[in-house]
């Protein structure tokens, strides 16, 4: 059995919402410092779930049910109130598009610019600028500024960039639909060339038709609660189903 | 992200794009970013041999406003990092004390003009300082940018939490101004007092340098050793402070 990479055990997370807004130092002195009355809102509870090298494991559920809130914790981008996350590899996330990225500023550097953020070293981004430039087809604009470019050519090149610093583990979250119908193609078949490669990917989506054609296995957020786990085929199958439920 | 080679390339590459932004990319663009401290020292120069004949005391009050000046610029940069990258540390996992040490990278080029400029100055008039001292000199700058980035590191992360702290910022510097010896000599202080002037961080750094690119002479090593302990005390606590708050960083704005 693959090695284990990422391990989710128990995770809980709720955000807190003040009644009372206190943002300033000034207030809370007004306020003597006095603790605030504030409602705890459950995101995740009780959340546990496996990752083993070279598995593809799919995301679902509806708006709000705690999905990009679990890749942000698996990401290390927020800490679990309760339970454990964790983590033996390196881990890219893809939670949007060219964060980061400066419209005042050309192609090449917004390369290194993204590409830097991503945890790529400048001998990688100098090494693989060719072909990043030339997956996003951008090699003749690779000195126009940003914001001279369209909204296609922008989400190409992070795209195009991202693809190029996956380690080992890549986390995708709605991410896979941006571009042309050729472009569309080409990032399916780098994602294929990822897998292929042995990567293993943590993708959270909307879409049944992702999840079936490039998951192993998936799980289904309700309320913050895994309610669903299996193949990949059958959970997109029960979401749709539940679709049709509250629908 | 501890200290590595892809740590390093980031701040770098944040600095370099940072000024390239800053300054349109442009070959004149750089051209201005070293005239500006350069044109700021004659301006200075200037207007202070109208107004004082102490040739010393206008050399002092220059170095004085020059590194107060830095501390003042990159605390404020420094404070306001993480508030304006957010959109960075929500959606990746960025290393917080990066985009801290990148925001005062600027004003830090411009003390290293500045620093071009005065030991070109005193060479010019007669009074170059020896290596020893330039030596000196630079390693109390590298002192002060420690400082700047121990603040920065507290104050960046507070500030999410506390919105007007820059505010407060503000007023605390406006005090500091005056707190360190800039426009007056710390010699008009009885000296019983001197021990909380130099309690404030900056005002060891203005002394030392001073002390070295003007007058000549080399602070003593306990005076030396009091102002790496200040640093080390100043870097501690920010350290402490961001890795307290900074894994929550993301929650808080």
């Amino acid at each position: 059995m693959n090695p284990t990479l990422i391990e989710v055990e128990s995770v809980s997370k709720s955000f807190w919402i003040p009644d009372e807004p206190r943002h300033t130092i000034r207030e809370h002195v007004m306020a003597g410092f006095a603790p605030r009355p504030r409602r705890r809102l459950p995101v995740l509870d009780s959340v546990s779930l496996q990752l083993r090298k070279g598995e593809a494991l799919g995301v679902m559920g509806a708006n709000g049910c705690g999905k990009s809130t679990l890749l942000k914790l698996i990401c290390g981008i927020y800490l679990p109130d309760e339970g454990t996350i964790t983590t033996n590899a390196a881990i890219t996330p893809i939670l949007d598009l060219g964060v980061g990225w400066n419209p005042e500023l050309d192609a090449v550097d917004n390369v290194y610019l993204i590409g830097g953020l991503m945890g790529l070293s400048l001998q990688e981004i100098a090494r693989s600028l060719d072909a990043i430039l030339d997956f996003a087809e951008l090699r003749p604009f690779a000195r126009m500024h940003l914001k001279h470019f369209s909204s296609g050519m922008a989400a190409r090149l992070a795209y195009a960039v991202a693809f190029q610093a996956v380690r080992e583990v890549l986390v995708l979250d709605e991410v896979l639909a941006v571009g042309d119908a050729g472009f569309k193609q080409r990032c399916e078949a780098r994602y294929r060339e990822i897998r292929a490669a042995g990567h293993t990917t943590l993708v959270v989506s909307h879409e049944p038709y992702i999840i079936r054609a490039f998951c192993d296995r998936a799980l289904m957020l309700r309320d913050g609660r895994i309610v669903a786990e299996g193949t990949a085929s059958d959970v997109a199958d029960e979401y749709l189903a539940s679709l049709v439920k509250t629908g | 992200m501890p200290l590595s080679s892809n740590s390093i390339g980031l701040a770098w590459t944040l600095v370099r794009t940072d000024f390239k932004t800053r300054f349109h990319g442009t070959f004149s663009g750089f051209v201005w970013a070293l005239l500006k401290p350069a044109a700021m020292f004659l301006v200075l120069m200037s207007v202070f041999s109208f107004l004082f004949k102490d040739p010393a005391y206008k050399l002092q009050l220059v170095v004085g406003l020059f590194l107060w000046d830095f501390f003042a610029e990159g605390t404020k940069n420094g404070l306001a990092a993480l508030h304006s990258k957010s959109f960075l540390f929500r959606k990746l996992r960025v290393p917080l004390w990066i985009l801290v040490v990148a925001a005062i990278a600027n004003p830090f080029i411009t003390l290293a003009v500045f620093t071009v400029v005065i030991v070109l100055f005193l060479t010019a008039v007669g009074q170059a300082p020896s290596l020893a001292a330039i030596g000196l000199f630079t390693l109390y700058c590298l002192a002060l940018a420690l400082i700047v980035v121990g603040f920065s590191l507290a104050t960046s992360v507070l500030f999410l939490k506390y919105r007007d702290l820059n505010q407060v910022w503000d007023m605390v510097t406006q005090a500091g101004f005056f707190l360190a010896p800039i426009i007056y000599p710390l010699g008009i202080v009885p000296e019983k007092f001197h021990f909380y002037f130099y309690i404030w961080p900056p005002t060891p750094i203005i002394e030392f340098s001073r002390t070295v690119l003007v007058s000549g002479h080399a602070p003593s090593l306990l005076a030396n050793v009091y102002l790496l302990l200040e640093v080390a005390v100043v870097l501690a606590i920010g350290t402490y402070i961001l890795k307290r708050m900074g894994p929550r960083a993301a929650e808080l704005v």
